[in-house]
């Protein structure tokens, strides 16, 4: 059983990467502040259960995930899953081409175009690959986060950033059209 | 839905490239099995489209990742910070160990 005294030491040091995910399924930061301090205060009474030397941060991912559903799902009107098998892969890589080494059309991207690009895919698929990509977390983990299973998480992932790419590579289009109008 | 062509599989006609860009994010998130994991290394260390792909996506994932840091503002951290110590501190008294701030503490 998990000291509570300790838990917001041990806690915090997850803060900026829950804060990270907050903001990304609001989308703004008034609500990812309310869903940041609704984690930190259901994992501290909760933290009884929590078994000391097992995985705090995906325990506390999944906090937040269970919070964000409860709090905010209810709004979204969106699809929040992308359905079919059949969306284009790797549509990003097919829009740059095969850049060389010391050619990174990559690094053009800014924070905005990225967020807003994570931000555009539909929930679930967004939520699989943030865990993935951007907190490294494996399938067994999302998966538990996420409580689905694993197939449901690979699948989720791959759509995703399917999606992602194909994105990222609008952005690439718009700044390739204007300027050349330019 | 168009009908499936399915493609006859031939096992002597194993189209590598194909079964590589399909593994691609599995191999990358370190989900295959060692067996198959050493298929697809061996192919990318021979294949330089599919080596340019998996380069590609590695580079992506560090652009998503890096593009999407946040830091918690000082005040939200402090918020928090008081709210877990004001828990904390009811969570105790409850346990009858007695409040440990002054304060506010209800003696009834």
């Amino acid at each position: 059983m998990a000291d509570q005294s300790r838990f917001g030491e041990e806690a915090m040091v997850y803060a900026d990467s829950l804060y990270a995910y907050a903001l990304r399924m609001t989308r703004n930061p008034p609500d990812a502040e309310d869903l940041l301090q609704e984690t930190f205060l259901k994992g501290f009474r909760s933290y009884a259960s929590f078994t000391e030397g097992t995985n705090l941060r995906a325990w506390l991912f999944r906090i937040m995930t269970n919070s964000y559903i409860n709090l905010y799902r209810t709004r979204q009107r969106r699809p929040d899953e992308i359905g079919v098998d059949d969306i284009e892969r790797l549509a990003l890589f097919r829009e740059l081409g095969s850049p060389s080494a010391e050619d990174s059309a990559l690094e053009h991207f800014t924070d905005i175009e990225v967020k807003m690009a994570l931000e555009s895919l539909p929930e679930q698929n967004r939520n699989a690959v943030l865990l993935a990509d951007v907190e490294g977390f494996s399938y067994k983990e999302i998966a538990e986060i996420t409580e689905v299973p694993i197939g449901t998480v690979m699948s989720r992932l791959s759509r995703g950033r399917a999606a992602l790419e194909r994105a990222l590579a609008d952005f690439v289009k718009h700044r390739v059209e204007n300027g050349a109008s330019a | 839905m168009s009908s499936d062509p399915a493609p006859s599989v031939n096992p002597f006609e194993f189209n590598a490239c194909e079964e590589t860009i399909h593994e691609i994010y599995h191999f990358l998130d370190g989900e295959l099995t060692e067996e198959k994991r050493r298929v697809i290394e061996t192919h990318l260390s021979q294949c330089q489209p599919c080596d340019s792909v998996k380069r590609f996506e590695v580079e992506l994932r560090q652009v998503v990742a890096d593009r999407c840091r946040e830091e918690v503002p000082k005040d939200l951290r402090e918020r928090i910070a008081r709210l877990i110590n004001h828990e904390l501190d009811n969570a105790s008294s409850a346990d009858g160990a007695g409040p440990r701030r002054e304060g506010n503490a209800s003696a009834h």
